[in-house]
């Protein structure tokens, strides 16, 4: 049994997953005098013992866990858009932190797809800026792109990686704009942490505490405010008293059962376990699962589309060398009328490490690299350089989270992902592949190898005005149950064009807002 | 192992005290000899010696053994695959129900097991599975045959990629904590790097 804070207590507010939203969720609420516990599936890990300067070991960062892939682009899970353990995806995302722009909340009303959002970038403009400042984001004195064009808390980093200078060599050559990333990378010294040493291994945990997670910097923060943080406890049901309100959750820690009650519920999990904890926690009074009235828990998944493109040089790159993004461009990020497709992408330049290197030439587009081929390939790593995109992936009602027949180490159903791109998906991949690869001829290379691939994941219970026809309010709190919220990318009603972790975090920080101020109001009280 | 690259001098290892000592100990792990598997039985090994092999293009003995060893243990105990596409067996069923059919299938085409083929039949063989077009059909009706592909591509390229011996010979050098890259420009190199030999 664990040692326990609030075995038997009601706390005020219970957190389920502690990756980039139940972190910032879980400091802002203990700091404000609530009490709160987080239950996070995965361990607690210590960035000096149990980080790695290695990827197949470093795998276990990821959700491992099975799901069942399904459509036609079936998902790859795991490592690739999902994070398991304290910090959840931070630990070993590229810390790239764009802010969306305001056109991102707005496609209904500019191109005629998908839904407007019930906010605007104006209503998270103060938290944008709060949570960069919060974790002193690095970045460029000029951003040129979006609404905000800096300067960032703390200078950009410097020196780049050969890939990134690569990058805006090419970028010149064609006239497109490019920039310095904004990091949540340090490019000097923050609270007691040292600035970045260009190791690499962003996506393995970073070692020095140079780059931001939730694991390192809120976390931390919150237990020192009260909050207690319980590792590899896996959250089975959402409970639900007889007034329609939720009491608390069970959930499972080595083997036992337990349950948590608590005022409030944030679910925090993700695209895929939000939706599945919801469907799991059907009961009588919820046949569909919880939140569900509308029938909108679990649909309208998205993803990025993160081809990459590969391009063989005549002197050395080294891909290996430096923070992985370093260098992008937002030039192709917004509509164009001369396009073929709406909406639009950012390209990155993109480190890759032997076995990422040859996982995804492995996959190349027109069929398998394998054998000899793969051996060429591979002998002539270091003189590959990389580019890559994340690109708009518009909302579908088809693509969506759902329960399995099979069942889970805990017995609980598994959670089956169904994704297929769409028309305007596709031509705007076709669009960025042509521009990935001018950028890297113009900067030398001869493209050899074009990776289907994604990167990231929201929607799946996304927010609205309309109770019918969304899950969640902007604030996150469900239309069905107010004293359940959701906080997590899950409530995305669109994808945008640029990584997603800031705008999460931002987003956290305005339901943290928005939970203090029903609190002090008394308006947020048990299930009777 | 001949080194055949651009580096055939460079060792990675040779730099190991410079890294931290839990990554130390995860890759020096990886140049022991991998025994006793708990998943693989002897026969099944053999084979996917020889397929793993071929999938690379690399037989030097201590990586496949590595690359082996790898496999057996995601076999025997995984947290899970991440994923897997609806209507394909589990990860150790694919693979054992997987080899079984590659065994029978070259049987029943060339009157011979998978090992007993040469080279180029082998090959051939698995080109068949990547392209979901082995033959004969009956055997190889409960097996998809692109996942099987793909879940032996993935299994062996993780691992033959976490190998040192192929570090070095790509010129990878690896590890950098707590020293770290610092001369970053196109076409620098940290003094420990391998340098291309002529």
């Amino acid at each position: 049994m664990m040692q326990r804070k609030y075995a038997n207590e009601e706390v005020d507010v219970v957190i389920v997953g502690a990756g980039a939203a139940g972190g910032v969720l879980a400091k802002e609420l203990s700091e404000a005098g609530m009490s709160v516990v987080v239950l996070e599936a995965g361990p607690f890990r210590d960035p000096q013992k149990d980080f790695a300067s290695d990827e197949l070991s470093m795998n276990d960062l990821g959700w491992q866990d099975t799901r069942i892939v399904d459509g036609k682009d079936p998902l790859t899970m795991g490592h690739n858009n999902s994070g398991r353990g304290i910090g959840g995806g931070t630990v070993h995302f590229t810390a790239v932190f764009l802010r969306f722009q305001d056109a991102d909340f707005k496609a209904r009303t500019i191109d005629g797809v998908a839904e407007d959002w019930p906010i605007g970038y104006e209503d998270l403009e103060p938290y944008y800026s709060r949570i960069e400042k919060e974790i002193a984001v690095s970045g460029p004195k000029h951003f040129p792109w979006g609404n905000y064009h800096g300067p960032y808390p703390y200078p950009e980093r410097e020196p780049l990686s050969p890939n990134a200078y690569l990058f805006m060599n090419g970028c010149d050559k064609l006239g497109i704009r490019s920039s310095v990333a904004p990091l949540a990378i340090l490019s000097a010294p923050f609270e007691g942490r040292p600035p970045c040493i260009n190791r690499g291994f962003c996506n393995q945990g970073c070692m020095p505490d140079a780059k931001f997670s939730t694991l390192i910097v809120h976390i931390p923060k919150a237990i020192k405010a009260g909050a207690e943080v319980l590792a590899d406890c896996m959250v089975t049901q959402v409970l639900m008293g007889k007034d329609g309100r939720v009491r608390g959750v069970s959930f499972v820690h080595e083997g036992s059962t337990y349950e948590q009650k608590a005022k409030v519920v944030i679910l925090s999990a993700y695209v895929v376990e939000t939706p599945r904890l919801l469907l799991n926690s059907a009961n009588a009074q919820f046949p569909n699962g919880l939140a569900n009235s509308s029938g909108w828990v679990g649909k309208g998944i998205m993803v990025h589309s993160s081809q990459d493109v590969y391009a063989k040089f005549n002197d050395e790159i080294r891909l290996y060398k430096g923070t992985p993004v370093l260098a992008t461009t937002q030039d192709f990020y917004r509509s164009d009328p001369n396009n073929n497709f709406v909406r639009g992408y950012t390209l990155h330049a993109h480190g890759a490490r032997p076995v990422g290197f040859a996982q995804g030439i492995s996959k190349s587009q027109g069929g398998p690299v394998w054998g000899e081929r793969l051996r060429e390939t591979l002998l002539n790593y270091n003189y590959y350089g990389r580019v890559t995109m994340v690109g708009e992936v518009l909302p579908h009602e088809d693509n969506r989270v759902t329960l399995t027949d099979e069942l889970d180490s805990h017995g609980l159903p598994r959670a089956k992902v169904t994704f297929s791109y769409g028309d305007n998906d596709t031509k705007l991949i076709d669009h960025a592949v042509g521009k990935m690869s001018s950028i890297l001829e113009a900067a030398g290379g001869k493209v050899e190898f074009v990776i289907p691939d994604t990167a990231h994941m929201m929607g799946g219970c996304r927010m609205g005005d309309d109770a019918e026809a969304s899950v969640v309010n902007s604030y996150g709190q469900t239309h069905d149950i107010p004293n359940l919220f959701i906080c997590d990318a899950s409530i995305f009603v669109t994808s945008g064009a640029g990584n997603p972790t800031n705008t999460v975090m931002s987003l956290a920080l305005r339901t943290a807002d928005y939970i203090k101020e029903k609190a002090k109001k008394l308006e947020l009280t048990s299930s009777g | 192992m001949t080194n055949f690259g651009h580096y055939p001098s460079f060792d990675v290892m040779k730099e190991q005290d410079e890294w931290d000592d839990h990554t130390q100990s995860i890759v020096a792990s990886r140049l022991k000899p991998q025994g006793n598997f708990q998943f693989l039985t002897h026969a099944e090994a053999g084979m996917l010696n020889r397929i793993c092999s071929i999938l690379v293009s690399d037989q030097t003995p201590e990586v496949m053994n590595f690359v082996l060893g790898h496999i057996d243990q995601t076999l025997h105990k995984s947290p899970g695959e991440g994923q897997r596409k609806t209507g394909v067996p589990q990860a150790p069923e694919l693979i054992r129900e997987g080899l079984k059919a590659i065994d029978q299938g070259t049987r029943e085409r060339y009157s011979a097991s998978f090992l007993e083929l040469d080279n180029v039949r082998q090959t051939q063989y698995l080109k068949d599975i990547s392209e979901s077009k082995a033959e004969p059909h009956p055997i190889w009706s409960r097996i998809p045959q692109e996942p099987l592909f793909q879940k032996l591509m993935s299994l062996t390229v993780e691992a033959y990629c976490s190998h040192p011996k192929v570090w070095s010979e790509i010129g990878y050098a690896g590890p950098a904590y707590p020293r770290g890259y610092v001369r970053t420009e196109l076409g620098q190199v940290d003094p420990w790097e391998a340098k291309r030999e002529p």
